[in-house]
């Protein structure tokens, strides 16, 4: 068996002891209740096994890097599967600094599913390795990628440590108008996350069933000697189209829920194949999300935020916005140095200019700067605790649009393939 | 800082009035050195050899109203434009006028066999390895720039041109 | 509120109007904060930061604005929500061709495109608003650093020992308890375990300051001058001569000449590979997925006749390199990057041969360039005369030969032949080079009886010397590249100082067996805390670390 296999099979490992390890936070944290026995040991004791197994997932997750480097002879960071991939391995890193630091296993019980959501969205995309272009192959792609990847694997647990902040602070039963509008934003966050998970499940469980359908889009093109030629550019979907590319047609679909064709056409500003499908895509996500989140309230018959609630009853608020800020400050030196020093190193030495203001560099700015706006309203009173939290929440929303949105939404020198 | 309070104030201050009026002065007024010519700029040096081996440069007619025109064997417009051109000098020689026909960098023979069909008595400059056209930045051909006494651009004139319009600009190049 | 407000201590120590505690023992100077018992205002231990005082006139109030660290957040917000805007729709320095922009923000994006262009968003970031904004965050930099790194060093230079009894109870990691057994001997172990963990540990009696880490609290203003540094580099590219950014085009062979300046380069070669199907996973099996790319380049200086448009330059040659995509070739601070290619093929010289069709003789091969060709050639018996060239050759509307472009798509050449068999004056020739353009115009046809005399061919591959790609290159020079980089390592050394190392204090006074413990950190309490509970619990007292928590809001 080839080394890049067996790194198929260290990550399949990893990411089942990834979710065992989130069950056994789970039941270090609601069984307290059931138990027979003191809480805390009880916590203490489970605790202690899902750390257990979360590291040899790390361990498990480490194996497959290193597994799939030396077997592809690259680092594996270039294209959208490797980079989230580790990008989760990192995050478990992360959390496993700050665990040792703290010592809360409720914050394993939100890092650890973080992890999965980000590994399983990496495995969307096509995992085979593809050799590296000219451009991508440097030293400094292995500092820069990693380093950031880090220095972001940071801000994400300080996402988690701030959304368990909100769920602790903010009482669901409380109906003034302030309340209100905190139990609204908390509960968008988790449904936003629900919809994430829905593009999940959307994407593997029409590609297991073998889902395909094509279309076609003609071009005219005139070439500056004025000959007229046509380009025809070919897409596939793997989710049932409900929006085909504007003025596309379509080549073969399989029928999905007797629906022979597709339902509608993507506005004419969306003029590119590869629109329409991004457009599908998100609108599928939207429904499977909102049919997951549907049915989650009807099973517990309130906010989600109410439901978790409970979980963190016997923590500290003030240590949660101590680990939040903690993993911000540690990360943001990582990721200072990581995706802007570094990556302006070695954009000077690949493309000559330190900087040229590439939708992806203006993001990492935007990060940047956020991050910085973050550290400098700490100083200030009044915007430790709630104020704080939130803005780790929104911040770490960035860093997503940054590696995601820019790559998926908005073409620039950083572009990769998508579903 | 105590007593020096005041002129580190001031010094900062005026520091950053300073600075920062350059920074946002040059977004304003973008310095166009190596940007093409526009009307109203001026337009950008050369020395050039004519077909005799004798070398111009831009600023041997300093003074004088001057009509820069960019041609090629292979433009028809620019091959209609060259007999026109030439009862224009004669025309308007006395007045002061003065016209230089820049070749798109092509090989001596080409010129040559082509210069020989027609009578021109205004020098034909051959450009070298298409550089005065970047400079001039030109996109397609044939560009003629109507310059003033001044040294000023008064009109760049992208595509052919019948006689009547050659001599209609003449006549208001000549006028300033 | 009296005209002249007493600002001396109790303690005897004068201090500056403004002052929260005194310089000298610490106790809370304004009123106010007596009463209160509120943890106390630990900003720069205290010290009158200047900013606040009485009676600004307009110097003042300027200063202020820029020193006050709410502003500096706005400016960042409002720099960072204007840089999400410049990324909605691609920018205008992303386009090379166009030169109307507002049509093709409004052909490509609608309405609100143009919109867009309108508003100067297509430009974002060379906008005099975003610059401004940028101004103002480099002066807010400069003057919120200023106006507290000064008070800041005033407070930690000279700091007393025994603290007052307020101060020390009013931090926010507080213990009060009593020591039994001696308290020297109590308060000399508790400094020799705070030794341990890397305090400098200073006493007065009893009293005790133990300290950690100062230079971390310097941190954020060495970040701040990095970042200074870093603006300021940035804005001296824009002077004239700092700054170069050129694309040249070089066909195989040739060698040109950077603009505006002596330098001259050649490319000798340029080369692609291309990743093998067997190194390609399925999906891009079949496509053109470039492996490498390189230009064998060649650096000139001219030192004669650089711009003489009748001479050649003369040329010195400085250096050679490969160039490829992540290794330009360097040369003082001009820099050479691979930017693109082209794999168009030009044609340059052919070198034909002539067959005497009569005799079967064949004699040459002559060099025949497609530019600039001798106009006299001298084959054997035969003497060509150049007489016309054409770089496109085509008949026109009129049934005329014409040139169509300057470049050598479609080479023909006339020449006038004089040599055995021939008339005596000789008898003109066409020569089409591309086998295409002999077909295509029937350059047998048209040479009538002539072709069946001699012919004028190529043998082979080897006798066409042709350029089989392009090279793009960038040209750069950027002299405040240096600085950029030393304004970014000392932006990166102050921010791990500040980050990754805390400043953390102890003042303990022991009055009449009554142990008064304080301590103040600028970030991490939980550390602090952490360390005080270890001290204390290596001179015997056990305490939950939590427990020393003594309230109030925690940076």
């Amino acid at each position: 068996m080839n080394l890049v296999d067996f790194s198929s099979d260290a990550f399949i490992a990893a990411f089942f002891l990834y979710c065992f390890a989130f069950g056994f936070y789970v039941i270090a944290i609601f069984g307290k209740k059931f138990s027979n026995r003191d809480p805390i040991k009880h916590q203490k004791r489970w605790g202690r096994v899902a750390f257990i197994v979360s590291s040899a997932g790390l361990a498990a997750h480490l194996t497959f890097f290193f597994t799939r480097w030396a077997g592809s002879g690259q680092i594996p960071t270039s294209n959208m599967y490797e980079f989230m991939t580790f990008l989760g391995m990192a995050i478990m890193i992360a959390f496993t600094i700050i665990y040792a630091i703290y010592r809360k296993p409720a914050l394993g019980m939100f890092a650890l599913p973080l992890t999965v959501i980000i590994v399983a969205y990496a495995s969307v995309f096509p995992q085979e390795v593809q050799p590296l272009i000219p451009a991508l192959n440097s030293i400094w792609l292995k500092v820069h990628v990693t380093t950031a990847a880090l220095g972001e694997a940071f801000f994400a647990v300080a996402f988690a440590a701030g959304l368990m902040y909100l769920l602790r602070v903010v009482d669901f039963n409380d109906k003034s108008k302030a309340a209100r509008r905190s139990q609204f934003w908390i509960e968008f966050t988790l449904y936003t996350i629900i919809i994430l998970i829905g593009f999940i499940i959307a994407v593997f469980a029409f590609r297991g069933a073998g889902y395909e359908a094509q279309f076609n889009q003609e071009h005219i093109i005139i070439d500056n000697k004025g000959v007229e030629s046509t380009k025809v550019e070919t897409v596939d979907y793997t989710l049932p189209p409900i929006f085909m590319p504007y003025n596309s047609q379509t080549v073969s679909m399989d029928s999905f829920l007797g629906m022979q064709e597709p339902l509608l056409e993507a506005p004419s500003w969306m003029n590119g194949v590869n629109a329409g499908r991004k457009l599908n895509t998100v609108v599928w996500s939207i429904i499977a999300g909102t049919l997951l989140y549907g049915l989650l309230r009807l099973v517990f018959r309130k906010p989600l935020g109410a439901v978790i609630h409970p979980a963190l009853d016997g923590i500290d608020p003030d240590d949660l916005d101590e680990i939040s800020y903690r993993a911000v400050a540690i990360g943001f030196p990582i990721f200072t140095l990581g995706a802007l020093i570094f990556a302006m190193i070695w954009a000077e030495i690949a493309w000559g200019r330190f900087w040229g203001w590439d939708p992806k560099e203006v993001w990492a700015l935007i990060t940047w700067l956020f991050y910085s706006a973050y550290l400098h309203f700490r100083l200030s009173r009044g915007w430790q605790g709630l104020r704080s939290s939130w803005l780790a929440v929104i911040g770490f929303v960035i860093v997503l649009f940054t590696l995601v949105g820019v790559n998926l939404i908005i073409a620039g020198l950083h572009s990769y393939a998508g579903v | 800082m105590g007593k020096w309070r005041r002129t580190v104030q001031i010094i900062v201050l005026s520091a950053v009035v300073i600075i920062g009026g350059y920074a946002i002065g040059m977004t304003l007024f973008a310095s166009d050195e190596g940007a093409p010519p526009k009307v109203g700029g001026q337009p950008p040096s050369f020395a050039l050899a004519d077909l005799e081996g004798n070398v111009h440069q831009l600023s041997d007619y300093e003074g004088q109203a001057l009509v820069i025109n960019f041609w090629g064997t292979f433009c028809p417009p620019c091959v209609k434009e060259m007999p026109e051109f030439e009862r224009q000098y004669e025309k308007w020689k006395d007045e002061g006028l003065t016209i230089l026909a820049i070749n798109l960098s092509e090989d001596t023979l080409t010129v040559n066999n082509f210069v020989r069909r027609f009578e021109l008595n205004y020098p034909i400059l051959r450009d070298m390895s298409r550089k005065t056209e970047r400079k001039y930045g030109l996109r397609s051909y044939p560009t003629t720039f109507f310059v003033k006494p001044d040294g000023t651009i008064m009109e760049i004139k992208v595509g052919g041109m019948t006689e009547q319009e050659i001599d209609e600009r003449i006549s208001r190049l000549l006028q300033h | 509120m009296p005209l002249v407000e007493n600002t001396k201590c109790e303690c005897g120590h004068q201090n500056a109007v403004g002052t929260v505690l005194c310089e000298h023992c610490g106790k809370p100077l304004q009123a106010q904060e007596l009463q209160s018992n509120e943890p106390l205002e630990m900003r720069y231990d205290g010290v009158a930061r200047r900013s606040q005082k009485v009676n600004p006139n307009w110097i003042d109030r300027v200063w202020n604005f820029f020193s006050s660290v709410k502003i500096a957040i706005y400016l960042i917000i409002l720099t960072f929500l204007s840089a999400m805007l410049g990324t909605v729709y691609p920018q205008e320095n992303s386009f090379v061709n166009v030169t109307d922009f507002a049509k093709y923000y409004e052909e490509n994006y609608g309405a609100l495109g143009l919109i867009y262009y309108r508003l100067g968003l297509s430009h974002t970031y060379e906008s005099w608003w975003f610059i401004g904004l940028l101004v103002m965050i480099g002066t807010s930099l400069v003057i919120c650093s200023l106006d507290r790194v000064l008070p800041l060093y005033r407070a930690l230079n000279k700091q007393q020992i025994r603290k007052h009894l307020q101060f020390i109870l009013r931090q926010k990691t507080v213990y009060k308890g009593m020591i039994s057994g001696d308290t020297e001997d109590w308060s000399k172990q508790f400094g020799d375990a705070l030794k341990k963990k890397g305090y400098r540990v200073h006493r007065d009696g009893t009293a005790l300051l133990a300290e950690k880490n100062r230079f971390s609290r310097w941190g954020p203003y060495i970040n701040h001058i990095g970042l200074i540094l870093f603006l300021l580099a940035i804005l001296a590219r824009s002077l004239p001569g700092f700054q170069m950014d050129e694309y040249i085009t070089i066909a195989d062979g040739d060698t040109v000449q950077i603009e505006g300046t002596n330098y001259f380069v050649k490319n000798e070669k340029f080369t692609i590979e291309f990743y093998k199907d067997e190194e390609l996973p399925d999906k891009l099996k079949g496509t053109a997925r470039a492996k490498l790319f390189e230009t064998k380049a060649v650096l000139y200086e001219c030192t004669l006749n650089c711009n003489d448009p009748l001479k050649e330059p003369v040329l010195e040659e400085l250096k050679t390199h490969d160039i490829i995509v992540n290794a330009p070739l360097k040369y003082k601070d001009l820099k050479l990057f691979q930017y693109d290619f082209n794999l168009t093929p030009r044609l340059n010289a052919v070198h034909p041969v002539i067959i005497n069709k009569e005799t079967g003789e064949t004699f040459g091969p002559f060099d025949l360039p497609m530019k600039d060709s001798a106009l006299k050639h001298e084959v054997g018996p035969y003497t060509l005369e150049l007489i016309e060239n054409y770089m496109e050759f085509s008949i026109d509307a009129n049934g005329d030969p014409v040139s169509l472009s300057r470049d050598p798509n479609a080479p023909a050449f006339v020449f006038h032949v004089r040599g055995p068999g021939l008339a005596e004056n000789g008898e003109p020739y066409i020569y089409f080079p591309m086998q295409k353009d002999k077909e295509i115009f029937q350059q047998d046809r048209l040479n009538g009886k002539l072709a069946s005399k001699l012919e004028i061919s190529v043998n082979g591959m080897d006798n066409v010397n042709f350029s089989e790609a392009s090279t793009y290159l960038n040209v750069r020079m950027d002299k405040a590249l240096k600085y950029v980089w030393i304004g970014a390592f000392f932006s990166m050394l102050g921010l791990l100082m500040g980050s990754y190392w805390q400043h953390r204090r102890i003042w303990i006074r022991i009055d009449e067996g009554e142990l008064s413990l304080g301590s103040h950190t600028n970030k991490n309490w939980y550390g602090m805390r952490s360390d005080v509970a270890w001290a204390l619990a290596k001179a015997g007292i056990t305490v939950d670390p939590k427990s020393l928590d003594n309230g109030g809001n925690k940076a």
